[in-house]
C-alpha cells in the first residue's frame, strides 16, 4: 500500500466519524459505558486481590496471656514474640483496651460489663502477624507451651477456608469479567453494524468501481479504532474520577480493608482498557462489514 | 473485447434468465442490447461484472476469463471497466469532484495525475461548475453525467451502462446518449442496455436483440424492433 493510500484511509476513517457524529457518538457511549463497566471490576478485583493477598500472606493470630500473669512476665512474652523472626508485627493490647474491645463488641449490652472496670477478668493479649502463611502451625506450637500464655486463637480451618473463598472469588469475576467482554464485543459489533448499515450503499458502489476489500474494510476498521479508544479514554476519565471518590471513602470507614492508590492501577487500567476498545472496535467493523462485502 | 460462448444463466431460484447465449463485440463497436423486461439484458450486465457467474459456457471481458477469475482479482476486472446504472449510484457524502476522484484514489493513481484527470472527465461531460455541489444537490441527468465522468477518469476501455437514461426525461436521455457515442468515438467500447426506443431506432448503431433469454435479433446500425413485426404493426 502506498503511503497517500494509507493516508487517505485514515483521513476517510476520520471524517466518516465525524460525518456519522451521531452515530459514532452512540457507539461511543456504548463502547464507553461497557469499558466502564470492566474497568470498575477490575479496579474491585484489584483491591480484592490485593487485601486477600496481605490476608494470606500474614495471618493474624492473638496470643491470650493466663490472667494473673504479672507485668514482667508480660514482658517475658512480649519479649519471646518480638525476638521470632516469622512474624512479622505484633500489637499489644492492654487490659483496658482489651474491655473497650468487649464493650464495642457487646453494643448495647455493655452495661453487663459495668463495674468490672480495673478487676483482672480480661487478659492481656498479642495480635501477630506472620510472615509466611506456612509458618503459623510451628508458631502457634510453640508459643502454647510457653508458660504463662492460656491460649493461641488460631485455626488452619480458617486459613484454609479463606484461601479456598480466594480462589472462588478470583475465578468468579474472571467469568464474569469474560462475560461482559463478550458482551461488549456483541454490542459493539452491533452498533458499529448499523453504521455500515447505513452506509452498504456507498460499500456497494464502492465494490463496483473496482475498490478491494481492504480498501473498503480499513477506513471503517479505523472508525471502530477511533471509537474503541476515544470511548475508553472517556471511560477511564469516569473510572478515575469514579475511583478517587469511592477509595477516599473507603479508607476513612472501613479499617480492615487497603485500599489501593489510583496510581498503582491506573497504567495496567488504561493499557487493558485501549487495547481492549481499539480491538474490538476493529473486530466490531470487521465482522460487521464481512458480509456487504461479497458483491 | 467482451465475449460470450454458449452462456447460460440459471438463478438459485430455477429462473432461466440467460440461455446459451453467444455474443462478440469488438474493441471500439458501440451496441444497445435491447428486450422486454425480465429479458435478460441486466443479468448479461452482471456476467459482464462479475457480479454473477454464469451457470455454464465462458464470458472473457478485457481478456479476463470470468469463470475462473479469483475474487480478489475482481476489482481489477471492474477497474477497466466504466460503469453507469440507472440509479447513478454517486456517493451521497462526497462533492461532484471527489465523487470522481475517489475512482482514481481506489487505483492509488498519482496526484498529479488525479489533478489532471478529474477536471477534464468533468468537462467532457459539461460539469466543470459543478464540481463541489453534492449530489443531491444536482438534477437526475447532471447525476448521470457525474457517473459518467466517474466511469471515465481511469480511461477504461470498455463502458458499459445498464439503463443510464431509465429516470431520465427524453431530452436529458438524449445528451447522455450523445455523451456516450462522443466517448465511443474517442475509441472506447460502448454496451448500452435500455428500453429507449426512439434513441436506438435513430442513432443507427449495432442492436443485440434479446428476449426470454435467447438472442433473437443481432444487427449493424439495426432498429428497436424486427422490421417486419413494425410494418405488421403499422399495417
Ligand atoms: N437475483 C435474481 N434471482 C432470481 N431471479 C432473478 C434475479 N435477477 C433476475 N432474475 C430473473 O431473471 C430474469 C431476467 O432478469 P433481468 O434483470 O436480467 O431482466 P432485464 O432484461 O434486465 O429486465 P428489465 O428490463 O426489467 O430491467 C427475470 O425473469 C428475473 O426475474
Ligand atoms: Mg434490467
Amino acid at each position: 500500500m502506498k503511503l497517500r493510500t494509507a493516508k487517505y484511509i485514515v483521513k476517510e476513517g476520520f471524517v466518516n466519524t465525524y460525518r456519522n457524529i451521531l452515530m459514532s457518538f452512540a457507539s461511543i457511549v456504548v463502547v464507553g459505558a461497557s469499558l466502564l463497566v470492566f474497568g470498575v471490576f477490575w479496579a474491585i478485583m484489584a483491591n480484592i486481590n490485593y487485601n486477600t493477598r496481605i490476608f494470606t500472606e500474614q495471618p493474624e493470630m492473638e496470643v491470650f496471656c493466663n490472667p494473673e500473669l504479672d507485668d514482667a512476665q508480660i514482658t517475658t512474652i512480649e519479649w519471646l514474640i518480638m525476638s521470632d523472626d516469622r512474624i512479622s508485627e505484633y500489637t499489644i493490647i492492654s487490659k483496658e483496651e482489651a474491655l473497650e474491645r468487649a464493650k464495642e463488641m457487646l453494643g448495647d449490652d455493655k452495661s453487663v460489663l459495668e463495674g468490672f472496670e480495673g478487676e483482672d477478668i480480661l487478659p492481656v493479649s498479642f495480635i501477630i502477624k506472620l510472615d509466611n502463611p506456612g509458618n503459623s502451625k510451628d508458631v502457634v506450637d510453640k508459643l502454647s507451651v510457653f508458660p504463662g500464655v492460656d491460649n493461641v486463637r488460631y485455626s488452619q480451618e480458617t486459613i484454609d477456608l479463606i484461601s479456598k473463598l480466594v480462589r472462588w472469588i478470583r475465578a468468579g469475576s474472571g467469568m464474569l469479567i469474560l462475560m461482559l467482554l463478550v458482551i461488549s464485543i456483541v454490542i459493539i459489533a452491533n452498533t458499529i453494524k448499523l453504521t455500515v448499515f447505513s452506509r452498504r450503499k456507498e460499500i456497494n458502489i464502492m465494490k463496483f468501481i473496482g475498490a478491494t476489500d481492504w480498501f473498503i474494510r480499513l477506513p471503517f476498521i479505523v472508525e471502530g479504532v477511533i471509537i474503541g479508544l476515544v470511548g475508553a479514554l472517556i471511560s477511564f476519565g469516569v473510572i478515575n474520577l469514579i475511583y478517587t471518590e469511592v477509595s477516599g471513602r473507603i479508607i476513612n470507614s472501613v479499617y480492615f480493608l487497603k485500599v489501593l492508590e489510583g496510581k498503582e492501577i491506573y497504567s495496567d487500567l488504561i493499557l487493558s482498557i485501549s487495547l481492549i476498545g481499539v480491538l474490538v472496535g476493529a473486530l466490531g467493523s470487521t465482522v460487521s462489514i464481512r458480509k456487504h462485502l461479497r458483491v | 473485447m467482451v465475449e460470450f460462448r454458449k452462456v447460460s444463466k440459471k438463478y438459485a431460484n430455477g429462473t432461466l434468465a440467460l440461455n446459451k447465449i453467444d455474443l462478440h463485440i469488438n474493441k471500439g463497436e458501440f451496441a444497445f442490447v435491447v428486450g422486454p423486461s425480465g429479458s435478460g439484458k441486466s443479468t448479461l450486465v452482471k456476467l459482464v461484472l462479475k457480479e454473477e457467474n454464469p451457470t455454464e459456457g465462458e464470458v472473457y471481458v478485457n481478456g479476463y476469463d470470468i469463470s475462473s477469475l479469483k475474487r480478489r482479482e475482481v476489482p481489477y476486472l471492474r477497474r477497466s471497466i466504466g460503469i453507469v446504472f440507472q440509479d447513478f449510484r454517486l456517493l451521497p457524502n462526497k462533492t461532484v469532484y471527489e465523487n470522481v476522484e475517489f475512482a482514481m484514489q481506489i487505483t492509488e493513481s498519482l496526484p498529479k495525475e488525479i489533478r489532471r484527470q478529474v477536471p477534464m472527465s468533468l468537462g467532457l461531460v459539461g460539469l466543470s461548475k459543478k464540481a463541489d455541489a453534492y449530489p443531491n444537490q444536482l438534477s437526475g441527468g447532471e447525476q448521470q453525467r457525474v457517473a459518467l465522468a466517474r466511469a471515465l477518469v481511469n480511461n477504461p476501455s470498455l463502458l458499459i451502462a445498464d439503463e443510464p437514461t431509465g429516470n431520465l426525461d427524453p431530452e436529458t436521455s438524449w445528451e447522455i446518449m450523445k455523451l456516450m457515442t462522443e466517448i465511443n468515438y474517442r475509441g472506447t467500447t460502448v454496451i448500452v442496455a435500455t428500453h429507449e426506443k426512439s434513441i436506438v431506432n435513430s442513432m443507427k448503431k449495432r442492436v443485440i436483440a434479446i428476449d426470454k433469454g435467447q438472442i433473437i435479433r443481432d444487427e449493424e446500425k439495426g432498429q428497436y424492433e424486427n422490421e417486419v413485426k413494425n410494418s405488421q404493426i403499422y399495417s
